[in-house]
């Protein structure tokens, strides 16, 4: 999976569930007003949904961090990379 | 106990009978019926024998952003658009409403059913196969407080929040624990009612108990009966009311447009059976409400009653009317026009109350076409009368005993 198509897979989710169109790589969700807790919870159920695996209690914590689309695009990045060399031992 | 004057300054509802207080005056004006035949919803509808439902079947302009609507189920979304049509028409400011001076009280039956339901089938059907976990907003869509808490949300309010959830008596509570909010100075306004959504589950329930209509599936428009010889029972309903109850000083000053005037309010449990009715508990709510506006029976001169068209039920009411007010007020069962709508009937039956107020009007109870026997000895509204409700009595009662009574003055 490359990183074009988890952008544009990241972008399709921000469009489709968050109504979010064209948002900024780099802007901070949080301080948009237009992202909060619960989409973040939300975008880590599409996550898994896109990866078609279940992300670790550790992994989601993780992403408790990120604030913008292109951490998100890295961290999908990351955990696609992962699984692959795991050889999808996470996945169910 | 004395304390703060307490006016209505605005209000809004979602009835079968209409949304605009111009629709909902014309359908009583008229008799016109909002009841209408259960829809199919695939899952219980086809085993419930009542085959009616008090139906909001007109469209609803809801225009939320998604901020907002994330967190709503269908029963928050009737919520806060009759929030948002009572606080634009109250006209108090934004700075007033984020002030931590207003609070909401507001609930509903049970939450968002439909939502509930869409939980419980990830786990029962393995509908989401790997990924069956509920998801962050399920739980704030559904939960008991949603109508509350999604209010506060949307218009940035930090009062108090008091979120009821007792079937018939929720939205009344919401308007008589806002009152008393305001009255003893804990807060300047709170924005109160009540909603339930379309939901067949509280149907079959009630379908169970045999307490529901049946024998008017062919002409939905007929029934419920309340207090009528022929009435067989209750017909549920959904909708939405709200209404702005604010410290008549701080009403006064700002020249709002005031509605009416709560002047006391009940609540108190049979503390016994919770379903059947209870003429002694009803009784003793009825005139501890009167205790509390420091009113005689004889001032009040319209109750709007709970009838729900049982057969027990309607019954007792009128024991307990006759018992504490006498054959004095005209009493009418509003849910003639529109079934029960569970945790909305409080603050839809008094927006309709005070509608009627400004209005200069009663409406009789529909379906009223000769009275029980039993339930003969009140006045009740023998046709649509052209008259000035001075004092009015509103008065609930919901399963597991509890019992409000609510007095509203016209305000002159």
């Amino acid at each position: 999976m490359t990183r074009e198509q988890i952008t544009s897979a990241i972008l399709e989710i921000f469009r489709r569930e968050f109504e979010m169109e064209n948002p900024g790589l780099d802007d901070n969700l949080r301080e948009t007003g237009e992202f909060d807790s619960v989409d973040a919870i939300e975008l880590l159920l599409e996550i898994e949904r896109f990866l078609k695996t279940e992300l670790t209690h550790e992994e989601k914590q993780m992403a408790m961090e990120i604030r913008t689309i292109r951490q998100i695009i890295d961290y999908v990045e990351l955990l696609a990379k992962k699984r692959n060399e795991n050889g999808n031992k996470q996945d169910r | 106990m004395t304390g703060r004057r307490v006016v209505i300054t605005a209000g809004s509802a979602i009835t079968p009978i209409g949304h605009t207080r111009g629709e909902i005056v014309d359908s009583l004006r008229r008799g016109v019926s909002g009841v209408k035949p259960l829809k199919e919803d695939h899952l219980l509808s086809k085993f419930i024998h009542s085959k009616v439902f008090g139906t909001v079947d007109y469209p609803v302009e809801f225009d939320f952003k998604r901020v907002h609507r994330k967190t709503m189920g269908p029963v928050a979304y009737y919520a806060c658009q009759v929030a948002k049509e009572t606080l634009e028409q109250s006209g108090l400011p934004h700075e007033f409403i984020t002030s931590g001076r207003l609070g909401v009280a507001f609930g509903s039956t049970h939450g968002s059913p439909s939502v509930q339901r869409d939980i419980y089938k990830t786990f029962f059907t393995g509908a989401q196969t790997e990924f069956s976990t509920i998801g962050a907003v399920d739980y704030l869509k559904s939960m008991v407080h949603t109508t509350a808490v999604n209010i506060t949300k949307m218009f940035g309010i930090t009062g108090r929040v008091i979120s009821s959830s007792t079937a018939c008596t929720t939205s009344s509570q919401s308007i008589g624990y806002g009152y008393e909010s305001v009255k003893y100075g804990m807060q300047d306004a709170m924005l109160c009612g009540g909603a339930d959504e379309y939901d067949t589950t509280t149907v079959a329930v009630f379908d169970n108990l045999l307490a529901c209509s049946t024998a008017f599936n062919d002409r939905p428009q007929c029934t419920p009966r309340p207090f009528d010889r022929l009435r067989d029972g209750l017909v549920v309903g959904e909708g939405a009311g709200a209404v702005l109850l604010e410290e008549y000083e701080h009403a006064r000053q700002r020249g709002a447009d005031i509605l009416g005037e709560v002047i006391g309010f009940a609540c108190n449990n049979n503390g016994g059976d919770l379903i059947l009715p209870n003429m002694n508990g009803i009784s003793e709510t009825l005139r501890l409400g009167l205790k509390d506006a420091a009113l005689n029976p004889d001032q009040v001169d319209f109750v709007s009653a709970h009838a729900t068209g049982t057969k027990m039920g309607d019954v007792i009411e009128a024991q307990a009317i006759y018992a504490v007010y006498g054959a004095h007020p005209l009493v009418t069962g509003l849910k003639g026009y529109m079934g029960h709508t569970m945790g909305s009937c409080g603050a839809i039956e008094t927006i309709l109350t005070l509608y009627m107020m400004r209005e200069g009007f009663i409406a009789p109870t529909l379906n009223l076409d000769e009275p029980d026997e039993r339930c003969a000895m009140i006045r009740h509204t023998p046709a649509l009368e052209t008259r000035q409700i001075a004092i009015a009595g509103i008065q609930n009662f919901a399963f597991g005993g509890v019992n409000t009574s609510l007095l509203i003055r016209r305000f002159v």
